[in-house]
Formats: structure tokens, C-alpha cells, sequence
């Protein structure tokens, strides 16, 4: 009677085993092209429209400031200081997005395409926390104190993006040929959609 | 002859378009709004005579289009203090009165049009508040000019 038992429950053990795996919802694949496509475009929008140098120096160029408190009446010294953090904020904004879109495709999907270290998947980890631990402490710099707060950090904050900007254009390094990476580079000052 | 590669075409008809066109156009702003009235509206398409008889409709375009984005490039890495002197010239060489100008571009905001085709909206937005701003310092400087002196302080733009 007991091994009759032990058997029934083995079947009705496998049969629902059965049943959850039937009814499982299908998982993303691993490494899908989604998310391969979103972490390429993230890093296209930090590289060429959100962290060239040219264009973070003049969201806080000093002499910007200093020509409209010489040349401008006050209320024009206020409409200055405010549109520039306005600014200032939405790029903050836009750089901790495109930061996580990152984060989540190197903690997601990386693994699949490229064979990375844990000492380098931790430092990856720590970098990417600073990074954004920074963005929310600039972005209540800018808020309190306004544009000109702060310009270490920015300096700082827009370094550090740069340099994860470099690792993950290693891990997406296979998504471009190197036909058009050489076109690329040529036009990067001529195309960019800054 | 092998056709050259349609990029290297493209840079070609660019550098023609440098050499030939926008070499007399000294302000980014100028070159942005004269570049922009190349571009058809309801294609997003550029068109320029002659340029496309030396290379061809397509390459022609693309080579707008490229030159577009370098002017908008250096509009937007230019200081405020260099904004106010490009607007100023090109209000000087559009021969309007300077109060009329500065409140047609204040309610019009005409330069939201000249921006090329997929930019940045945040970098947009930030050359549309230069603008702003430098409209206010202009409109500020012409109030307190006299309309007799207002002509005599206007730069001459070179390019127009």
C-alpha cells in the first residue's frame, strides 16, 4: 500500500511540475536585441548630445554669467538664472535616465555578449551607483543653489559618465561594424545630433 | 571612373558649399536661418540649385543637412555675450526698426523653425533660452537708445 502511496504522490509531484511549467509566461530572451538596441541608444544620446565637453562647459560658462550681470539690468539677471537652471536640471535629468538604461542593460544583459571579470563587474557596480548617487545630490545643488552652485561636481559628474560611457562602448563594441565606425569617427564633428 | 562612395561624395559637396557659400556668411546665426531657408518644410528636405547640378539631388541635400547641423553646433557652443552680437548684426542688415524686430522674434519665435531636422530636444531648448535672453538684453539696450542713435550703434553684418 505505502510504495502504491509513494507513487501517486511522485505522479501528482510531476504532473504539477507539468502544469507550472505549461503555464510559466515565456521569458524575454536573454540578451534580446531590445535591450541591445536601447543600450546603444543611450549611449549615442550621452556620448554625442548629452556629455560633449563644448556644450557641459557652456551650461556653466562663468563668462556667461558675468556678461549678463555687466550688461543687463536685474530682472534680465534673474530670466538668465533661471532659464539656465531650468536647463542645467533637464540635463541632469536626462543624463541619470540614460545612466540607468545603462546600468540595466550591463546588470541585465551584458553577461550574455561580453565576458567580464567580477573585480571589473564590481567596480562597474560601484561606478554606476556614484554616478547616480552624484546626479541626485547635483540635481539638489542646482535647486537650492542655482546653476553656478556647483560646478565641481558637475566637472566630476560629467567625467565620470564619460568614463562609463567608454566601458559600455567596449561591451556594445560588436554592434558596430568597423566600416562604419571608421565613418563615424570621420564625421563625428560633422554629424553629430547635438 | 569609379563613382566615389556616397559619403565621401557628401563631404565633398559640403566643402564645396563652404567654400563657395557659406565662406560669406560670417555668423553662425546667419548661416543657420540662410541654411534652414533651403530646407522645404513639407518634405524636410534641402534643395540648392546649383549644388545638385555639380553633384547631385540627393548628395546635395545631405550636404545641407550636414552644414545645417555644424551652424546650429556653433550657435549653440557660442557665448551669450557672442549671441548678442550675431543677433544684433543680423538685425542691423534686415534694415527693420529694432523695437518691431525684437517683438516679432519675441512672439513669433522664428528661430524655432531653423533648428535641423532630429535635434536634441534639450539642446534646442537651450539655444531657444540664449536667444531669449539675448532678445531681452537687445530689447533692454534699444529702450534706453534713442531711436536717432539706434541705426549708428547697429553693427553691419558682412554676409547679408
Amino acid at each position: 500500500m505505502t510504495p502504491l502511496i509513494i507513487y501517486c504522490a511522485i505522479g501528482v509531484g510531476l504532473l504539477v511540475l507539468l502544469l507550472l511549467a505549461v503555464r510559466r509566461r515565456p521569458s524575454p530572451a536573454e540578451g534580446s536585441a531590445e535591450a541591445l538596441l536601447g543600450a546603444r541608444h543611450a549611449l549615442r544620446t550621452l556620448q554625442l548630445s548629452l556629455l560633449p565637453p563644448e556644450l557641459v562647459d557652456r551650461f556653466f560658462a562663468r563668462d556667461d554669467l558675468e556678461y549678463v550681470f555687466a550688461a543687463a539690468p536685474k530682472e534680465i539677471q534673474q530670466l538668465f538664472l533661471e532659464e539656465r537652471k531650468r536647463i542645467v536640471l533637464a540635463w541632469v535629468s536626462q543624463v541619470r535616465q540614460q545612466i540607468v538604461s545603462l546600468q540595466d542593460f550591463h546588470f541585465g544583459h551584458s553577461r550574455h555578449f561580453v565576458q567580464l571579470s567580477l573585480s571589473s563587474e564590481i567596480v562597474l557596480a560601484w561606478e554606476f551607483a556614484a554616478l547616480r548617487m552624484a546626479c541626485r545630490a547635483f540635481y539638489l545643488l542646482v535647486y537650492l543653489r542655482g546653476p553656478y552652485g556647483a560646478p565641481q561636481i558637475a566637472g566630476k559628474m560629467a567625467a565620470t559618465a564619460a568614463r562609463l560611457c567608454a566601458i559600455s562602448e567596449k561591451s556594445l563594441a560588436f554592434l558596430t561594424p568597423a566600416e562604419s565606425r571608421a565613418i563615424v569617427d570621420d564625421s563625428a564633428h560633422g554629424s553629430a545630433p547635438v | 571612373m569609379t563613382p566615389l562612395p556616397k559619403h565621401l561624395d557628401v563631404q565633398a559637396a559640403s566643402r564645396d558649399l563652404r567654400l563657395r557659400t557659406l565662406s560669406q556668411i560670417p555668423h553662425p546665426l546667419d548661416r543657420l536661418i540662410y541654411l534652414a531657408s533651403m530646407r522645404d518644410y513639407n518634405t524636410g528636405l534641402y534643395h540648392h540649385d546649383g549644388l545638385a547640378s555639380r553633384f547631385s539631388e540627393e548628395v546635395a541635400c545631405e550636404a545641407l543637412a550636414d552644414c545645417h547641423r555644424e551652424a546650429f553646433r556653433q550657435l549653440l557652443t557660442s557665448s551669450l555675450e557672442d549671441i548678442v552680437n550675431q543677433l544684433q548684426a543680423y538685425m542691423g542688415a534686415s534694415r527693420i526698426d529694432p523695437v518691431e524686430f525684437i517683438a516679432a522674434w519675441k512672439d513669433l519665435k522664428p528661430y524655432q523653425v531653423a533648428v535641423p531636422a532630429e535635434t536634441v530636444p534639450l539642446s534646442a531648448e537651450f539655444l531657444f533660452s540664449n536667444l531669449r535672453i539675448a532678445l531681452a538684453i537687445l530689447e533692454n539696450r534699444f529702450r534706453m537708445t534713442p531711436p536717432a542713435a539706434r541705426c549708428a550703434s547697429q553693427p553691419r553684418s558682412l554676409g547679408r
